[in-house]
């Protein structure tokens, strides 16, 4: 994949999340989100991951931001764009993470990784293999998270009669 | 455990269930602090027997240590307590039994018979114990009795301050009476009343005590100068009037008095100081008696005088003679008491101007009053003629003249007085609608029991003529004091009764002198002006520095801590996005921190 | 060659905006947008690196370890997870509330 495909999707993540934080209708932010985690799957595929890539879009956009369409959907009139989506507390909010990313940008900037190795990518067979035998147990516990998640989010959202 | 020890424990046990359970006895209550009573009285009478038998002390066991010396649980036996205990136990059944029908539809009638309870076995405690920390516990025991009974209808202001100033005044007393006690523990190292005869220690240390000590009794027997409590009492129950502020409590004084008179005999001048007082307070509340218009308060002020008298008699040097009218007193003075009670009870008025032939409509009651006048007026052969005759002859005979003529002067104005309150009383005509009618057979019968003591205890003689050895009577002195009697008697009846123009225009022309006497010579007013306001001044300045500058510092601490919770309480808003604002800005410090930017 | 550096200041700059929506958003729902953002910043980070420095020898011969992409997934399984469970609490929230301005529920009781 060419090099300088990163940078525009770079770009695309930087925009759209800065758009996704920012805007006032939250139905829109949530595209905006959808956006930006197709962008960072785009950047998954240019750093050999293309299983992750995939599983970023099918998980993310397929599962999550519809979850978030539909509750945005459910708590009815959120869109109004008259309502201020913002707190009081933004401009020390911006203050602080315009710091916090000054600190970081000159950090890095200052601190060049020197000799990067590369080695060859990781095929989906040995990703799988690895999956199944050194991270089988914390494997084993996310798939009980997700049966718990799932049980109780149907337990809390019933409507109680 | 002896006999002796139940003595006190019977009216204890009635107090006991009277307080907890009497409302739901009712009657039963009274009933049941009369048995008691009788039961103290039958065991005093076996206390008697077993004295004549040749008993003595008894100690029920060590009760503590002091600087390695034992202090007993122990009672004293001998005549001055077994004359004590009989009075008490005797006079105060027979003051239950009359309360019965004067307090018959008090809303706190078992609340009543608890405290004379209660006051019972103080009182009968008080003259058992042997020794001075024994003593004052019930000592304090009586007075405490004296202030719920005093302001036993405390929703009346004037009984509840009546109350109190009996209560701090004998306080003043009392604190004396504690001071002393303890001086003469520290120089002779002894509490008890059975090592008196050997007392030794420097000569001024223990005079002093000896005055202390007495200081109590002046202010539990009302003497000068603290009698003022006394007369304010009369707002209480007549009957208690009777019983604690005539015959028992207020003898407590003179029998103190009398059971330290060892300490006292060797040390004169507070024997001195005994008669000196005991003729202040006789003479002076004798004359407050002779112009005073409410009955109660002219026989409260005549207790004064006669406890005067007795300490008088005392300090003369007649430890017989001043016990022996302590008995005779107690008899007719409840008497009077219970016959005035009857009265008020009949006519609901207390001021004698406006009684008057009150004699054919009370037969009963007035004879009684009667007899009970003419033994406090000392006529013979009623028993008050033969005891003031003792003590009169006691003073005599030990040369002192000028407490001679005080006790002669005190025994006219008695008998003149007295005199002036039956004839203005039970005689004349009425000078007021009065709807009068005789008591109920409750009431009437202890005072015809008491007469029948007032009129005869005088031959008894005094109980303790043989430890003493007391003069021979002096028919000469009998003769004196006789004429004096019948004097004051007749004086009254040319004022009261004939309402003569001489005598009648001599007392109009003494009218500053009546002023002073109708203010009790001005005695309250000057401790009003001298020691309470100044008190109440010092008072309301603590109070004030209490509240302002103590109360202001905890409230300034408090008020600072609050303003700075106030300030530090807007840190807590509840809304999560602040916290992690501060926690974003915590992260990004520790941050710069390990970058080392 | 794109150098590391501009993966960490790229996911630098996700991390950074999700925690401005995240101090800012009076929507509840914001708040979990803005969430998703900073996990995926997290994300980046740990593939960028595992590409970048992840063999065993030094060398680049033998094939990378892909422990960087396996805790990616976890992550998504868990960011999955944590907004299924956050989306029903706010509906819920919502439905008791009926508000979904965090200012509206601060109290824990009504």
């Amino acid at each position: 994949m060419s090099e300088m495909l990163f940078y525009p999707l770079a770009a695309s993540v930087c925009i759209f999340a800065g758009l996704a934080v920012t805007q006032k209708n939250v139905f829109h932010c949530a595209l905006y989100l959808a956006m930006v985690l197709l962008s960072i799957a785009g950047i998954y595929f240019y750093l050999d991951a293309p299983f992750l890539g995939v599983i970023q879009i099918l998980v993310y956009v397929g599962g999550i931001i519809t979850l978030f369409v539909f509750a945005i959907k459910l708590t009815a009139h959120i869109e109004d764009k008259v309502i201020r989506q913002t707190s009081q507390q933004w401009v020390p909010s911006l203050m602080i993470t315009g710091i916090l990313l000054c600190v970081l940008f000159r950090f890095f900037s200052q601190n060049p990784w020197a000799n990067p190795n590369l080695g060859k990518p990781t095929t989906l067979a040995q990703l799988g293999n690895f999956l199944m035998t050194n991270y089988a147990v914390p494997f084993e516990f996310i798939s009980l998270l997700l049966l718990a998640a799932m049980v109780g989010a149907i337990v809390i959202g019933k409507v109680k009669k | 455990m002896h006999i002796a020890h139940y003595i006190p424990l019977f009216p204890f046990l009635a107090f006991v269930i009277n307080i907890f359970v009497g409302r739901r006895l009712k009657i039963g209550s009274a009933y049941l602090a009369v048995g008691t009573c009788v039961l103290s009285f039958l065991c005093s009478l076996k206390v008697w027997q077993g004295f004549l038998q040749g008993e003595r002390s008894y100690s029920l066991g060590t009760w503590l240590l002091i600087q390695g010396k034992p202090l007993d649980f122990g009672i004293i036996v001998d005549p001055l307590t077994i004359m004590m205990l009989l009075i008490v136990s005797f006079i105060g059944t027979f003051i239950l039994i009359y309360s019965i029908g004067y307090m018959h539809d008090d809303p706190r009638f078992s609340r009543y018979f608890a405290y004379i309870s209660l006051f019972m076995a103080s009182m009968l405690g008080l003259v058992l114990a042997d020794n001075f920390i024994l003593l004052l516990i019930f000592w304090e025991g009586v007075g405490l009795c004296s202030y719920f009974l005093i302001a036993f209808w405390h929703e009346r202001p004037a009984a509840a301050k009546a109350g109190i100033k009996a209560f701090v005044t004998t306080r003043i007393g009392d604190t004396g009476f504690l001071v002393g006690m303890l001086l003469l523990f520290f120089t002779t190292g002894t509490f008890h009343f059975s090592d008196f005869q050997f007392l030794r220690g420097p000569e001024p240390v223990l005079t002093l005590a000896a005055i202390l000590i007495f200081a109590g009794a002046i202010g539990k027997s009302a003497q000068f100068p603290l009698h003022v409590w006394l007369p304010d009492a009369m707002e209480g129950p007549t009957p208690i009037s009777a019983l604690i502020h005539a015959a028992t409590m207020v003898a407590a004084g003179v029998y103190l008095v009398a059971r330290c008179f060892p300490l006292f005999a060797a040390h004169p001048a507070a024997l001195q100081t005994v008669a000196v007082i005991g003729g202040i307070s006789a003479l002076m509340a004798a004359t407050i008696a002779v112009v005073n218009n409410d009955i109660k308060r002219v026989l409260a002020y005549s207790t004064i005088s006669q406890l005067g008298l007795m300490m008088l008699g005392l300090g003369v040097g007649g430890l017989s003679a001043g016990t022996f009218h302590l008995m005779t007193h107690a008899f007719f003075k409840a008497l009077l008491f219970l016959c005035a009670g009857s009265i008020i009870h009949a006519v609901g008025i207390q001021d004698i101007r406006q009684m008057g032939g009150l004699f054919s409509k009370m037969k009963v009651t007035s004879v009684t009053f009667c007899i009970g006048a003419l033994a406090l007026a000392g006529v013979p052969p009623f028993a008050g003629f033969w005891s003031k005759d003792e003590i009169l002859l006691t003073a005599w005979n030990n040369h002192h003249p000028v407490l001679f003529a005080v006790a002669l002067l005190t025994s006219l104005l008695t008998s003149f007085y007295m005199a002036r309150l039956i004839f203005l009383v039970l005689f004349g005509k009425p000078r007021s609608e009065l709807h009068a009618h005789e008591s109920p057979a409750v009431m009437t019968i202890p005072l015809v029991v008491l007469s029948v003591f007032a009129a005869l205890a005088g031959f008894i003689g005094s109980p303790l003529k043989e430890a003493t050895g007391a003069y021979e009577g002096s028919q000469v002195m009998m003769l004196a004091s006789t004429m004096v009697s019948l004097t004051g008697l007749g004086l009254a009846y040319l004022i009261y009764i004939r309402q003569m123009a001489l005598p009648q225009s001599l007392l109009m022309s003494c009218q500053g002198l009546k002023q002073l006497l109708l203010n009790k010579y001005y005695i309250d007013e000057i401790y009003e002006v001298v020691l309470v306001k100044p008190i109440l001044r010092l008072c309301q300045g603590s109070f004030s520095f209490d509240m302002k500058i103590v109360d202001g510092l905890v409230n300034g601490v408090a008020n600072v801590t609050q303003f700075c919770s106030g300030v530090l309480r807007r840190t807590q808003t509840g809304l999560v996005q602040n916290y992690l604002l501060v926690q974003v800005f915590g992260v990004v410090l520790l941050i710069m921190w390990l970058l080392k930017i | 060659m794109i150098p590391l550096e501009h993966f960490c200041l790229l996911s630098a700059f996700l991390f950074c905006a999700g925690i401005y929506g995240a101090l800012t958003r009076r929507n509840a729902i914001g708040i979990l947008i803005s969430i998703e953002l900073i996990l995926n910043a997290a994300n980046i980070n740990l593939v960028a690196f595992n590409k970048y420095l992840g063999t065993n020898d030094g060398l680049g011969q033998a094939p990378t370890v892909p422990s960087g992409q396996v805790f990616a997934l976890f992550v998504v399984a868990i960011a999955a997870a944590a907004s299924v469970v956050g989306l029903v609490l706010i509906i819920a929230i919502y439905r008791h509330a009926k508000s979904l301005f965090t200012e509206g529920f601060h109290l824990m009781k009504e």
